[in-house]
């Protein structure tokens, strides 16, 4: 593979985008951008978000409300500066190999995205305008609850109060927002707009792959507030052999962890709210999902069945490190591009997931059970790993994991089942069969 | 092979489709290898459909001229790639199975047709509906698109409900045009084969069948149907609107490819790279040899002057008298293939690098014999022998992974609004011609791609039409074979000859000492479909 091919093979000299977020606030602008962000970088596309508000926060950390009044000259003055700077700080980083650039601001008025338009334009850069348009209160509400809590803005103070500046500052940007091409004269823009968190979408002037690929990938997105759990199946009799792969039963541990999931599930979800689940097509996690509740509906999903180990298939570690002691190292090399012989690599399973993160993007509350490698993968999706680091993240045995999107990044909270299992993490250049991980980020 | 015939039973018995190997583009086959893998399929399921997406009816609406039935069989080719079991319902082909010629009553259309002609509208709807849900209940299908014109609110709120009843979910797509250039164009392209028209002005005939179909189907209302799912294709993909389309990832499949996908028509030619100094390694990344040079002179000279030929050709058949469409050169990054470019590169012409159209990796394989291989890999090439498709040698790629890394091509293939030359491997040359024509997984590694031929896809509405053109002069030995192909043994493949279409009965032996003809047709399937194309529906 040529080294400068990334998931879509296009070359950074080929296409760069400037996505362009347009709305008011609280309409779930932060959340779409850092949302394309983590996909585009999932998939080994550079990309980065420039947040004007961050900008904003070195000159002005926690404004009031008038702040943003479009009579407040100073406020006016700096808000404009911190557009400035973010603007040229992306340009920078597209000279230095960005691909695609997402700008992160209200850009509510027609005066604002000619200029941001002739900026980025003029440097060769494609322009993407992304608006999300919001009419329905409750949605606008629970995002304000959202940002209170979550916005560095609002640090440390009364959340009534928060919501309520909050709100004010709303209705000064709601005074001169103008939505694209509303008057019929940005018909020449490239643009998508989601109205109503996708209940009808518009998009106008697609100019190529790259854009049609972001363009699909928002269009799955919605703003609605939910979560996704992760477990691995429960202990299997090959884990207790040290083997990988497999179609193998539980244990009698991964048997009691699957009767244990029930109560962990409903002690994480807080309430009696069905979640849709979805296992792999292999016996052990279908076991681990059996004594989940009747009402939660239940589907296999073919490709989230565990990396293809190939001719390793229900081998261990050290039975590959003595018959393929070369693949062994390789693998240990770039875990993340080795292909087992006849088998997958986790690129590969990254490629054959890409339809369960759209559809996981799609949907609301799901369980998923699967296994190690899947869920690594998934799991680097939602906590933005690089490629060096997803294919070694400790996902131990019989413990549930709960993923919440957030405007500012994922929530991850877990769950143990306190049911002991073997480890099946290995350290790089080790054949142990029973290792402990080092801890990591929580997990 | 009679082609006459062949469409004779194609028009008069829908429900029947031939069946060819790759001679013809195979889009309206029907599929006869059950449980096989379509070529971009990452997963099979037990019940044959894919992505819990459920039965989907997508019903087109549109007036005549506004590319329905491309947009049909585009999104039908690319869903069958992806491994979706999909079939097209065309009822124009039910109208002309029914009504011989397809010549139905003047008020066929009108809202207070005489009740013989509601009789009739009725009869030919109820064959098309009961085969549709034949073909989802029965068949296993998941994906049946509605080719129909579907033109007003309540015929399409009723449609939605029936559908439903049958749990099936429906997506109407609407091509929308009121762009009156690209009318005019759409109408010259398609439909100027009618002998209506014969002799008059390109321009004049295309406004007077504008005109006719107003007055022909005097009532449409476009779509605005709040509760429907629908997709509103404005002026061939300059902008689009989707209404409630976000349940169904399988959707939003459908969805991207349209954002990718215009109803213009353009040419797409196939050539492989010249032969470079190292012929065997794919490593090494080898630049041309000197026959090599000759022959990216001889390529481009014999593709440049059938551009001309055939605008000269389509001038003194009645054609406006209208510049070439702008051609675009796309190469991978191999070296040789940037080489086979450069002449058209010097004239102007603006060539782009993919670095997915690079050739399969021969893994192991590497300069390894066909011998060799079967001494060192015996399991690996019995295995290869059963699906030479879906198997790789050890660290190779299968022409399946090719294909899969090859789909962003084909979206941008889609996109490409010039016409476009392809310069790559004959492996990936394979992969792009088996989504173009529609072949079947075993049939796309014995693909053969000569070098003194140049294959050139016309896309037609209805069904890509194939051409090969004779490159002529070329030394014989860079053409026969494949001589940078990676060898690997490929089961039932009698003939290292054996052309990508193979010719009507018996291939003509490719004798390179003959001259022949510059251009060389073997296939025009436009014959086939040519009452089709003259057809109003």
């Amino acid at each position: 593979m040529a080294p400068k091919m990334n998931g879509f093979g296009i070359m950074p000299e080929d296409t760069r985008i400037c996505v362009v977020m347009v709305g008011l606030p609280a309409r779930g602008k932060s959340y779409i951008a850092q949302k394309a962000q983590r996909y585009l970088n999932w998939l080994s596309i550079p990309a980065e978000t420039f947040n004007v508000g961050n900008y904003r926060r070195h000159d002005a950390p926690h404004p009031s409300a008038d702040f943003f009044d479009t009579n407040n000259v100073e406020g006016e003055r700096k808000r404009r500066a911190a557009a400035e700077a973010a603007v040229s700080d992306m340009l920078k980083w597209f000279k230095s190999g960005g691909v695609v650039g997402i700008l992160d601001a209200t850009n509510s008025t027609k005066e604002r995205r000619k200029w941001v338009l002739e900026r980025v334009a003029s440097e060769g850069i494609e322009v993407l305008f992304v608006e999300s348009k919001c009419d329905n209160e409750e949605l606008i509400m629970a995002n304000i609850r959202d940002v209170k809590t979550t916005s560095p803005d609002y640090v440390g103070q009364d959340p009534e109060k928060a919501a309520q500046d909050f709100r004010e500052r709303i209705r000064h940007y709601e005074k001169v927002y103008k939505s694209i091409n509303e008057d019929g004269d940005e018909d020449h823009l490239t643009y998508l707009k989601i109205m109503n968190v996708g209940k009808k979408v518009f998009i106008n002037r697609i100019q190529n792959y790259l854009q049609s690929r972001i363009v699909y990938f928002l269009m799955n997105l919605h703003i609605r507030p939910r979560s996704v759990w992760l477990s691995r199946h429960g202990e299997s009799a090959l884990n207790l052999e040290g083997r990988i792969g497999g179609d193998a039963e539980l244990s009698h541990r991964g048997e009691e962890y699957a009767r244990k999931l029930p109560e962990l599930v409903r002690e994480s979800v807080g309430s009696d709210r069905p979640l849709t689940v979805w296992t792999s097509t292999l016996k052990r996690t279908i076991a681990t999902a059996r004594h989940l509740p009747k009402h939660y509906n239940q589907l296999q999903w073919k490709a989230l069945d565990e990396l293809d180990a190939g001719v390793c298939d229900g081998m261990t570690y050290q039975e590959i490190a003595d018959q393929y002691p070369e693949d062994f190292q390789a693998r240990d090399e770039d875990k993340y591009n080795y292909r087992y012989r006849g088998g997958e690599s986790y690129r590969d399973v990254v490629i054959r997931l890409e339809p369960i993160i759209m559809e996981l993007e799609r949907s609301e509350d799901i369980l998923i059970i699967s296994h190690q490698a899947v869920i690594r993968c998934i799991y680097a999706y939602f906590m933005q790993k690089t490629q060096e680091e997803s294919p070694w993240v400790p996902v131990p045995l019989h413990t549930l994991m709960k993923l919440t999107p957030r405007a500012y990044g994922t929530e991850l909270q877990t769950y143990r089942a306190n049911i002991k299992a073997v480890s099946t993490w290995r350290g790089k250049g080790s054949t142990a069969k029973h290792e402990d991980p080092v801890p990591e980020g929580g997990i | 092979m009679d082609t006459l015939l062949t469409a004779e039973i194609a028009a008069n018995a829908p429900r029947y489709r031939r069946k060819s190997s790759t001679f013809i583009d195979g889009i309206h086959d029907v599929s006869d290898n059950q449980g096989k893998l379509a070529p971009a399929q990452l997963y099979s399921t037990m019940s044959g459909r894919l992505f819990h997406s459920g039965r989907i009816a997508i019903v087109m609406v549109g007036l005549p001229a506004r590319g329905k039935t491309h947009i049909s069989v585009s999104m039908g080719r690319y869903l069958s790639w992806l491994g979706v079991k999909t079939r097209i319902f065309h009822l124009g082909d039910y109208r002309r199975a029914t009504v011989p010629g397809g010549h139905v009553p003047e008020d066929y259309f009108y809202p207070n047709a005489s009740p013989a002609s509601m009789m009739l509208r009725q009869k030919i709807l109820k064959k098309c509906r009961e085969d549709i849900y034949a073909w989802l209940n029965h068949e296993n299908g998941q994906v049946a698109i509605y080719d129909a014109v579907n033109p007003t609110r309540s015929g399409r709120i009723a449609l939605a409900k029936e559908f439903a009843k049958h749990d099936v979910q429906t997506l109407f797509i609407e091509s929308y045009v009121d762009d009156q250039e690209i009318l005019k164009e759409n109408a010259r392209n398609v439909k100027i084969s009618s002998p209506d028209f014969h002799g008059m002005d390109p321009d004049e005939a295309a406004s007077l069948y504008l005109k006719r179909i107003e007055t022909k189907i005097p009532v449409f209302e476009t779509m605005e149907e709040e509760n429907l799912n629908f997709v509103k294709m404005i002026n061939a993909g300059q902008a689009f609107y989707y209404n409630n389309v976000s349940f169904n990832y399988l959707f939003h499949r459908i969805v991207f490819y349209l954002t990718n996908l215009h109803i213009k028509s353009r040419t797409t030619f196939f050539v492989r790279a010249g032969p470079a100094t190292d012929e065997d390694s794919y490593k090494a990344d080898a630049p041309l040899s000197e026959e090599g040079m000759a022959y990216a002179e001889k390529m481009t000279e014999t593709l440049l002057r059938h551009r001309e030929q055939e605008r000269q050709a389509s001038i003194a058949q009645g054609g406006p008298d209208v510049p070439l469409r702008p051609l675009t050169v796309w190469t991978s990054t191999r070296l040789r293939t940037m080489q086979t470019a450069e002449p058209l590169k010097r004239m102007g012409f603006k060539v782009r690098q993919r670095s997915q159209m690079s050739q399969i990796n021969p893994g192991v394989c590497e300069k390894l014999s066909e011998r060799a291989i079967r001494a060192l890999y015996p399991e690996e090439v019995k295995k290869h022998e059963l699906d030479p498709y879906h198997h790789r040698y050890p660290r190779a790629e299968s022409y399946h992974d090719l294909a899969v890394r090859l789909e962003p091509i084909i979206l941008e293939l889609e996109r490409e609004q010039n016409d476009l030359l392809i310069i790559a491997h004959e492996s990936v040359l394979r992969v792009l011609y088996s989504y173009l024509m529609h072949c079947s997984t075993m049939d796309i590694p014995k693909l053969k791609f000569p070098r003194d031929e140049i294959i050139e896809i016309i896309p037609a509405a209805y069904q890509n039409n194939a051409k090969r053109i004779h490159i002529p002069g070329l030394d014989p030995r860079t053409i026969p074979g494949s001589p940078e192909d990676i060898r690997i043994p490929v089961p039932g493949d009698p003939s290292a000859n054996l052309p990508p279409i193979p010719g009507m009965s018996s291939p003509e032996p490719v004798d390179v000492a003959v001259p022949r003809p510059p251009e060389k047709i073997i296939n025009n399937a436009k014959e086939t479909v040519s009452d089709k194309l003259a057809d109003e529906d």
